[in-house]
């Protein structure tokens, strides 16, 4: 139980959450982590490399992209560092990006391996 | 129902197709907003748009602008579901034509209500549209044959007489009127009589071309305006209209009778630009001569050339 609790907690990813928007489709799931994790990368390296060259569109229209796959699997607090991020961009305000960006990365980094193991934890 | 999924966002396009397929809807999914416009412009195109705001190409807010300005289409009911969820965007959107709004991440049973709610509304419109379609017909045909009514079959000519004039063309105009119909409806009542009109009437439908107008002009005449015809066709058309009445007996619920129909006909090119009803008045002149001549016949109107 308490496992349980800790867990909920700290991952990324709001399971019940996700699990109403499949409707418990269990292939349904694996087939969006799939698209999810051809999707992320790309992005989130765009996204990466529109900070580092301060380009502000482009952060706004890549944060916004991952704002959507991110809410899409209830990747919940994730996608409202994308938010922030591109609400940021979105003003005008190029500094702090790269500690919003910094945080965002902790926050998703060990999303691709979780999203696998749901996929295998809810097949069973 | 067809539905349209506009959505760059690969992961939503696939759950949302799949929640609502699971609902029953026919579901086309595209990734941007030019395809999405694309597919709600096709005639039998979806009535249901479920669009993303910011899309590539053209976004949310210019699709339903875009679709507004498509005044001879269905009318489309679009739902705008962004992450973008300030009361300014909320203002915006619906300013640019949308129906209802809905922020990401969606909740499955709001999404459906609420597309249950757009049905509903298209459902409404469709009644309505079909409701006003029945009472232009009815405003429209004469309502025992189904034919165009006398004000309707007289505007139609008096429009086809100004095309032909433009165009230097020529209409032929034929007045018919159903020989002794008195006597059916004398000897064999008015039910017979209503038989024999709509019988003749699905008969002159038949021997026109699908362009030319046929009219009930008064109680058992009859106004056919061939459009585009050319004035040494006139006299030939309107014998096939004859033949067409008379080859054949009606079958009534009293028996098969054998009806005729006598014409007066007049060509357009040859009265220049005399008002439709003095046309009218020439070829009702040549109907009498074909009444008074034995009936069963055609008589052209001839023009006076001194």
């Amino acid at each position: 139980m308490t496992q349980q609790k800790d867990r909920s907690s700290q991952d990324a990813v709001d399971l019940p959450d996700l699990l109403a928007r499949v409707d418990n489709d269990h292939a349904l799931l694996c087939e969006l982590i799939e698209i999810f994790k051809e999707e992320f990368p790309r992005a989130f390296q765009s996204l990466q490399q529109s900070v580092v060259r301060e380009d502000i569109r482009s952060v706004e229209v890549t944060s916004h992209a991952l704002k959507g796959m991110l809410s899409g699997l209830s990747v919940t607090r994730a996608a409202a560092i994308a938010s922030q991020l591109e609400q940021m961009a979105r003003e005008g305000t190029s500094s702090g990006l790269t500690d919003v960006l910094t945080l965002f990365e902790r926050e998703v980094a060990n999303l691709l391996p979780e999203l696998d193991a749901y996929a295998t934890e809810t097949m069973l | 129902m067809k539905i349209l999924i506009a959505d760059d966002d690969k992961l939503s396009r696939r759950l949302l197709q799949k929640t609502l397929e699971r609902e029953g809807f026919e579901v086309s999914a595209v990734d941007n907003g030019r395809l999405a416009l694309q597919q709600l412009s096709l005639p039998e195109g979806p009535r249901l748009a479920l669009l993303d705001w910011m899309m590539p190409e053209l976004d949310g807010p210019g699709v339903c602008l875009e679709v507004r300005k498509q005044h001879d289409r269905p009318y489309v009911h679009i739902v705008l579901l962004t992450s973008r969820g300030s009361k300014q965007d909320v203002v915006s959107g619906l300013e640019a034509g949308a129906d209802d709004y809905l922020t990401k991440p969606w909740d499955p049973a709001e999404l459906i209500a609420r597309l249950r709610v757009g049905q509903r509304i298209l459902q409404l419109e469709d009644r309505l549209v079909e409701a006003r379609e029945t009472m232009r017909f009815k405003a429209t045909h004469d309502p025992l044959t189904a034919l165009f009514n006398r004000g309707v079959i007289v505007d139609l000519l008096d429009r086809e007489l100004s095309r032909t004039r433009r165009e230097k063309g020529c209409t032929v105009v034929m007045l018919g009127d159903l020989d002794h119909f008195k006597s059916v409806n004398d000897q064999y009542g008015h039910l017979v009589g209503d038989e024999v009109l709509r019988e003749i009437s699905r008969r002159l439908l038949s021997s026109v071309r699908s362009y030319d107008f046929v009219g009930r002009y008064g109680g058992e005449e009859f106004l056919i305006v061939l459009n585009n015809c050319a004035a040494g066709q006139a006299f030939v058309r309107a014998e096939e209209v004859r033949n067409g009445v008379a080859n054949h007996p009606v079958q009534t619920m009293r028996g098969p009778l054998h009806i005729t129909m006598s014409l007066g006909v007049l060509a357009s090119r040859d009265w220049d630009t005399r008002p439709v009803e003095e046309m009218l008045s020439e070829a009702d002149s040549a109907l009498y001569q074909a009444k008074a001549e034995g009936r069963n016949c055609v008589r052209l109107a001839e023009p006076n050339t001194s």
